[in-house]
């Protein structure tokens, strides 16, 4: 046909009548809102997807040991080792006193969580970014990538905990019934780092030196923290700086964990409940920090 | 009913100027507070796709229709305005995303089809209908690592397709794999069609766009520059995106021309009548120009151009050869040239028209040529093919051959040769 009669639309003016609807729409893709309506919609989206974290999250694990000789071994070698190298130095070369328990296993007891809070912390920050594939392709809520890393991590810990139990068996340690503190301990720990790995995750999106950084934060961390020396040792600390020192929440973590497993009593109140408060606090905070920047992650990958 | 509604959507995309020199300290402090180029790729863009319709979603790189794909399948967030999906939504986009080359198919599988949104008992359910689909049974538990890129694209695939959403995002994943592929992922594309799925097709391949879609949408830097039925809106971005050398009316012509009569419409109509924007060749088609006349104009000829892209002169449609002496009637009326074979091969033409003496247009439309019959050169020229063995060729001779021995004699020369005065006439 001569000349363009082809029909227009104006720019902006729907052409479909935007009232009348007979059902709502399953999904509305729109700028995230920050309401307290949205974060329990946020958290409903989460069950929704629960298989893929699942499957994600078994995925992570599999990989790590698929092609390799000692598979899940590897789960139990980095605190075990660690805790060699530390018992050699700080027993026979350097003498660190250990709340009266031997050394080695005074160590592992906190290297427990403290190698897995590490991991998870480390493979959580970069969880995002190293997935940038899935990012730029489906949807699906991007904390569950954060998610499965915490939730590998604590695989992990699982695994390595049965080395725990043979070290108690060992050192003749009978477990009282305080030991099952660990479990509301680990899970501010999980906490925590969940918090962590989403603030830092979204922050590593656009400054990649975050990621980078990771090992070495986490190493000065671990000496900030009573894992190879007992928080007895800082008595010489002025007071303001000891409290100041408590409000990490790994020291709540790490020093109870030894408590309850190798003292057998009840975990110390005072660090537990500033680790749990700090936690509580940091936790919904990362995540509607993460939330924000999930509209904009693909864009910028 | 609506399945998909975009509600004034806009979308900023804010990247980082890289460009800034990153040595030196002055360069370094500024890059602390770094400096953005804001980008709009889409700009208030308003639609609706019904239940059960097919949208096409056309344009050049750039356009925004990736932005548009991504919006969809909610992998961004708009800036401004709402998307509005009723219904589950499956994206056939990259197939095989999400697989992890050290797992094997079978972990892939679940992992792929939960990435897409399916459940693990659905996967577990369909699990033998996706491998068969793909034909990878024999490969199913060995890593994909080692799988073909066909299998690879295949496995993807089969995923994806078993997925029955309500609404389905295509794009270019069509153009990836070989020919039977293609059309296994057409099939099925036909399935979903013909059982109501709504589809959102965005594509460079204008020939499945207008195979597949009920209605398409061009876009344009951003903005939704045109809408309507797949052969109207694919002409509009033909006539804009292709490059017509013009060949051009000389100046001093252009001028005196009085412009008594000029040619008001052009329709190009196929085979049964209808009007089409492509043809293909070999086909049979007609021409029909409608001119205005001013008044009576006796003994003139309109004629109509074809030119190829580069401006080469291709051929010329003339009323002179059946109406020597045309005479247009004042007011309106129509010629109606008929083709019965297209010569010209694919590629893009354009029609210039001429009624002698009053009117010259150029570029008045533009005509697809796609492939019909296949032959190569630079034109075809219909022919028809009889297949005999010599023997009958022999006897058709004989029956064809003069009775009289005279006449005979005169045959072996058909070149007609200047006859003399005195000799009797030639057959």
């Amino acid at each position: 046909m001569m000349g363009s009669n082809v029909p227009r639309i104006l720019p902006g003016a729907p052409d479909f009548d935007v009232g009348a609807r007979a059902r709502q729409p399953l999904v509305v893709v729109r700028p995230p809102r920050f309401t307290p309506f949205a974060l329990i919609a946020w958290l409903g989206r989460l069950v929704h997807y629960r298989d893929l974290l699942y499957t994600l999250t078994m995925h992570r694990v599999n990989v790590r040991y698929k092609q390799s000789v000692l598979g899940i071994a590897w789960a139990v070698l980095q605190p075990f080792t660690l805790m060699i190298i530390y018992t050699v130095i700080f027993s026979y070369i350097v003498k660190m006193p250990s709340d009266g328990a031997p050394y080695a296993i005074f160590a592992y007891a906190a290297l427990l969580p403290w190698t897995s809070f590490s991991t998870a912390l480390t493979t959580a920050t970069g969880g995002v970014v190293s997935n940038a594939n899935l990012v730029s392709k489906v949807y699906f809520p991007r904390e569950i990538l954060t998610l499965s890393y915490i939730l590998s991590a604590l695989v992990d810990l699982s695994i390595a905990s049965v080395v725990m139990l043979g070290l108690l068996w060992y050192y003749h340690i009978a477990l009282t019934l305080n030991a099952l503190y660990v479990f509301p301990i680990i899970l501010v720990m999980l906490m925590f780092a969940t918090a962590g790995g989403l603030f830092l995750g979204a922050l590593n999106v656009r400054i990649r030196d975050i990621g980078v950084a990771m090992p070495l934060l986490l190493q000065l961390w671990m000496y900030a923290t009573p894992v190879v020396y007992p928080i007895s040792a800082l008595h010489k600390l002025p007071p303001m700086l000891r409290t100041l020192y408590q409000f990490n929440p790994m020291v709540g973590v790490v020093e109870n964990f030894r408590r309850v497993l190798l003292q057998g009593v009840r975990p110390d109140w005072f660090s537990f409940v500033i680790a749990t408060s700090v936690s509580l606090i940091c936790l919904p905070l990362a995540y509607l920090y993460f939330k924000h920047k999930e509209a904009t992650m693909a864009d910028v990958i | 009913m609506n399945d998909l509604e975009f509600d004034n959507v806009s979308k900023r995309y804010r990247v980082q100027d890289e460009s800034v020199a990153k040595t030196g300290m002055r360069a370094r402090l500024r890059a602390l507070r770094p400096t953005f180029n804001e980008f709009w790729a889409v700009r208030d863009v308003s639609f609706a796709v019904k239940h059960g319709e097919v949208l096409g979603i056309i344009g050049h790189n750039g356009a925004g229709k990736s932005t548009i794909l991504k919006l969809i399948s909610s992998i961004t967030t708009p800036t401004f305005g709402e998307i509005r999906i009723f219904g589950r939504l499956a994206a056939l986009i990259e197939v095989g995303s999400g697989f992890h080359p050290e797992l094997t198919g079978r972990e892939n599988v679940y992992l792929s089809g939960s990435i897409l949104g399916m459940r693990r008992r659905e996967i577990t359910e369909n699990f033998d209908r996706i491998v068969d689909f793909a034909g990878v049974r024999q490969f199913i538990d060995t890593p994909v690592k080692r799988y073909s890129s066909g299998m690879y694209v295949r496995l993807g695939f089969a995923i994806a397709a078993h997925l029955n959403p309500v609404v389905l995002l295509l794009d270019e994943v069509l153009a990836v794999g070989d020919a039977s592929f293609q059309e296994k992922c057409l099939a099925r594309i036909d399935e979903l069609k013909r059982a109501g799925t709504t589809i959102v097709f965005i594509s460079h391949d204008l020939g499945a766009v207008e195979r597949i879609c009920d209605r398409v949408l061009l876009m344009d830097r951003g903005t939704v520059s045109a809408t309507g039925s797949p052969a109207d809106v694919i002409a509009e971005y033909e006539r804009v995106a292709t490059t017509f050398i013009d060949a051009g009316i000389p100046a001093h012509q252009a001028a005196v021309l009085p412009r008594l009569a000029r040619v008001s419409d052009l329709l190009i109509l196929d085979s049964h009548g209808d009007e089409t924007v492509a043809l293909s060749t070999g086909d049979s088609f007609t021409i029909r120009l409608t001119y205005e006349a001013q008044e009576e104009i006796r003994d003139t000829a309109i004629s109509l151009s074809i030119r190829a892209q580069n401006g080469d002169f291709m051929c010329e449609f003339s009323t002179s050869t059946d109406i020597p002496m045309l005479n247009l009637v004042a007011g309106e009326g129509v010629i109606e040239f008929r083709c019965s074979q297209l010569g010209l091969q694919p590629g893009k033409y354009y029609f210039d028209t001429k009624i002698r003496d009053n009117d010259w247009q150029v570029k008045c439309i533009t005509l697809r040529v796609d492939p019909g019959v296949v032959l190569p050169g630079a034109f075809y020229m219909p022919h028809k093919v009889r297949h005999l063995p010599a023997s009958d060729l022999a006897v058709e001779r004989r029956a064809v051959a003069p009775r009289s021995a005279e006449a005979k004699r005169t045959l072996p020369s058909r070149v007609p040769v200047p006859a003399p005065a005195t000799s009797k006439p030639s057959e």
